[in-house]
């Protein structure tokens, strides 16, 4: 369904140099340097499925999309959609696409949510009986019954965001794209939209990318994942690979006022039988990190030992989240996708 | 004395900074009002072209273009924001911030346009009146630049100024009764540019209306400074107008006091 | 072709009811800002008739002439207003906000998108005036109402509508090179000013500026200069109906283009 060959996106940003001379300078000679957002990013996708897209803040993944749904073209290489290229012949393409981005609305602020898929049915030219159809199906996968009326500006986050799932899904789109959908909601209301998400893409074989920071999602919805970082793909593989490659690092934090206890008498390895990689400390002054798989050693266990052996004036122990995971990835180096 | 300038001087640096900051903005802006300044001095050129004498109404050619540059000039110094800055903090409710805080409301906002105004000077005021003095010696012949008028004009300007800004501080309390400020804002806009002579001199008006404008404030926000610069008044007068210019002053700055303790008091009954 | 026309219609039909409600909500505050902007007219007529009060004619151009071209020049400067405000929203956040995209993700065009979503009410006011003030001179002005020239009349408000719109799209398209735009369009829309008035009184470099690279003379001047003395039908009439063409070409290249080159603000 979806096919991404070796995308780069280069942006070209103006520097801007300081003061009144910087300006008059930057008039006559603007100087420009060039970033690499997106750099050679490549993966596919089969129809109905659901991808995770993850990624630090930055990493590139909304450039990546934006090109995947044709707002921004490519400086090198291609992908295709359904057949398609978004860039060619947008307005053909766009209708088989629904897009959600998760920090800014695709409503329109005054209008009356109705009314907004009245002009959103005009849009993307649905046929009356279709329409009334996949307005009870999606007023009942999203709940929009209680404030349809309702102008969009009075809509909650967790409201809005199901009235601007169902806009992108009026036209029934064979791709749905959705950035970060879950930003900003409460656990129950999170919970609602991916069981939502999950019952569409079942019942309509939808093909979903989802951008998200929260592993949940990824954990409820995707069974495979694509994670972005510095431009570059960095992981392409299902779930459960990563979580069993990195997910279940964690990381014990304390503060001690004596170091050296630390280095005599805290033995991880030999304590728990622990390989190198499964223990690996590192001390910054007074504060040291340990960070142990969860998987081979309980936390309880090495709470308890660390506490019994020495003399700790702080102590905390870390989740593994995406943006760890990423960023020992991206440390150690390990690009083990290809 | 000192003390009060160390607490208020820091939002005075404020104001020149977001001048500093918006430049660009101020510039398109000031473009966009220079052209009506032109516009009418087209208008006026071609009236005083078709006409047979060589006045209107006791104007002479130049002394109109003065007077709109002037005006223009005056209205720029005295412009003030007191109005949305007061009806903003009403609406979202943090005026009821600034009654708990130790520093005077007004002297901040004040003191923050002052460094806005600051820019004004350097930007407008300067070459504006270059230019005038330039213009009126090409025409005339003779430079005619009168420094005791001109300081008069500065004076009477400044507190053209002051009695803008606390009129609209006025104004900005009528947050507190209507839901929305923009039709207001704009009824007064409209009104208080005819009244003080923006478009057309008061002194071509009918006598009926210089008799009920001369119990009015308006003519003491623009009117008044641009006479005394063209030197229209003598002496006498322009003090006796100034004079008038510092009552109408007080009075607004009591009005505006009175209107604020009664707001606090209301908003401390009532709560947020 | 039609299809899509209806469609656009609807929508467009939709946006307007709602602008309309919201008028209603917001009724006192309409009203005040009606009167304000009828007191605002009022005065500018006052200065008019205190001029007229000295002189006979202004550059041969009597008061009620001089009122047929102050209210013509309302009458396409309202129209466009009315239909095409949201323009300025471009230059002013939209691009900058990172908010065109949703425009480019949807099976429609995005300018027709854009200046369809918003209809400005309170711009029916100016047109009140303008037709008022044309109608209350129409009397006493010497114009032909041959049947020729009623159309003319009808035909040559809609082309000078389309100047202004012009106008406010290759400004606003500068904001997707420049993230923002909105002050660029202000200064050169307040050029208009320029043509409540005769061109003639104006020097050559305004007069240039204002007749061929700015063409605000076509949307008053111009035409109704036409109307009243009947004279150069080519050049009043027919440059009118060729600016306006060429300034919407104009317009739509340079959007297009803006469109392609457009780098979406940040995520």
């Amino acid at each position: 369904m979806i096919q991404v060959d070796n995308i780069t996106k280069q942006f070209k940003k103006v520097v801007k140099q300081p003061g009144i001379i910087g300006s008059v300078k930057s008039l006559f000679n603007p100087k420009s340097e060039i970033i690499t957002a997106v750099d050679n990013v490549s993966f596919d996708v089969q129809e109905g499925e659901v991808l995770g897209f993850i990624g630090p803040n930055g990493a590139g993944k909304s450039t990546v999309i934006k090109m995947l749904t044709g707002i921004l073209t490519p400086t090198s290489g291609k992908c295709t959609i359904n057949g398609k290229i978004p860039q060619k012949d947008r307005k053909n393409y766009v209708k088989e696409i629904g897009v959600v981005f998760g920090q800014r609305t695709q409503l329109w602020w005054d209008l009356p949510l109705v009314e907004t898929y009245s002009v959103l049915k005009e849009i993307y030219e649905v046929p009356d009986a279709q329409f009334k159809k996949r307005m009870d199906f999606l007023n009942e996968v999203l709940d929009l019954q209680a404030f349809i009326k309702s102008p969009v500006r009075t809509l909650s986050l967790g409201q809005r965001m199901r009235a601007d799932i169902a806009a992108s899904l009026l036209h029934s789109p064979k791709v749905l794209f959705l950035d970060e959908p879950t930003i900003g909601l409460d656990v129950v209301v999170k919970d609602n939209i991916r069981k939502a998400i999950a019952k569409i893409n079942n019942e309509e074989k939808t093909t979903v990318i989802l951008t998200t920071h929260d592993l949940s999602d990824i954990e409820l919805l995707c069974k495979r994942i694509v994670m972005i970082d510095k431009g570059k793909n960095v992981f392409d593989g299902n779930l459960s690979e990563l979580k069993s490659k990195y997910g279940q690092m964690r990381e014990l934090c304390f503060e001690t006022d004596n170091i050296e206890d630390v280095k005599s008498k805290l033995q991880y390895a030999s304590r728990f039988n622990a390989t190198s990689d499964d223990v690996i400390v590192n001390n910054d002054g007074a504060n040291v990190s340990v960070k142990f798989n969860s998987d081979k050693i309980a936390v309880a266990d090495i709470l308890g030992y660390t506490l019994q052996e020495v003399h700790i004036t702080d102590i905390n122990v870390k989740d593994a989240d995406v943006e760890e995971i990423i960023r020992r990835l991206y440390k150690e180096g390990v690009t083990e996708n290809e | 004395m000192s003390k009060f300038l160390k607490m208020y001087t820091p939002f005075t640096r404020a104001g020149i900074q977001m001048s500093m900051a918006y430049r660009f903005n101020f510039f398109c802006f000031l473009l966009g009002e220079i052209f009506k300044c032109f516009i009418m001095f087209f208008v006026w050129q071609a009236v005083f072209a078709s006409s047979d004498s060589e006045t209107f109404m006791g104007f002479s050619m130049v002394d109109m273009t003065v007077y709109l540059f002037i005006t223009f000039l005056a209205g720029y110094l005295t412009y003030s924001e007191g109005t949305y800055a007061v009806g903003e903090e009403i609406r979202d409710g943090s005026i009821a911030m600034r009654m708990i805080k130790p520093v005077s409301f007004d002297m901040t906002f004040l003191f923050q346009e002052l460094g806005n105004k600051i820019m004004v000077t350097l930007v407008v005021l300067v070459p504006i009146c270059v230019g005038v003095e330039l213009y009126k010696y090409f025409v005339t012949g003779s430079f005619m630049f009168n420094l005791l008028t001109f300081t008069m004009f500065l004076f009477s300007v400044v507190i053209a100024y002051l009695i803008s800004f606390y009129f609209n501080v006025c104004y900005g309390f009528m947050a507190f009764f209507l839901k929305n400020l923009w039709g207001a804002n704009i009824l007064k806009e409209v009104i208080v540019d005819f009244l003080s002579g923006a478009t057309i001199p008061l002194a071509f008006m009918p006598q009926l209306m210089r008799d009920i404008l001369t119990f009015m404030p308006f003519s003491s926000l623009s009117y008044t400074p641009v006479m005394i610069y063209m030197g229209m008044y003598s002496i006498e007068k322009s003090l006796g107008l100034i004079a008038l210019q510092l009552f109408w002053l007080a009075a607004f700055w009591l009005l505006s006091k009175a209107i604020w303790r009664a707001a606090v008091k209301r908003l401390a009954v009532q709560g947020g | 072709m039609l299809k899509t026309l209806r469609r656009m219609l609807k929508m467009h039909r939709i946006f307007i009811a709602q602008d309309l409600k919201k008028m209603m909500e917001y009724k006192i505050d309409f009203l005040t800002g009606a009167i304000s902007f009828l007191l605002g007219q009022v005065f500018n007529i006052a200065f008019l008739w205190i001029i007229f009060s000295q002189i006979p004619a202004l550059q041969g151009w009597s008061y009620d002439e001089i009122i047929f071209i102050y209210g013509f020049s309302l009458l396409p400067k309202a129209i466009d207003h009315l239909f095409c405000d949201n323009l300025w929203m471009i230059g002013y956040s939209i691009v900058a906000k990172g908010e065109f995209d949703k425009y480019l993700t949807r099976p429609v065009n995005p300018l027709f998108t854009v200046i369809v979503e918003k209809f400005q009410v309170d711009a029916l006011g100016e047109l009140i005036v303008g037709v008022a003030l044309i109608a209350s001179v129409i009397g006493k002005v010497s114009i032909h109402w041959s049947v020729l020239n009623v159309i003319l009349f009808l035909l040559v408000i809609p082309f000078a509508t389309l100047i202004y719109t012009g106008v406010k799209i290759i400004t606003s398209a500068i904001a997707f090179w420049t993230k923002r735009s909105g002050q660029i369009t202000h200064v050169v829309y307040a050029v208009n000013d320029f043509a409540k008035y005769p061109t003639t009184i104006y020097n050559e470099f305004i007069k240039t500026v204002i007749t061929y690279i700015i063409p605000f003379s076509f949307t008053a001047f111009y035409p109704a200069s036409y109307f009243l003395t009947g004279e150069n039908p080519l050049f009043n009439i027919g440059l009118t109906v060729v600016m306006s063409m060429a300034i919407m070409a104009v317009s739509v290249l340079v959007w297009n283009k803006g469109v392609a080159a457009y780098e979406s603000a940040g995520s």
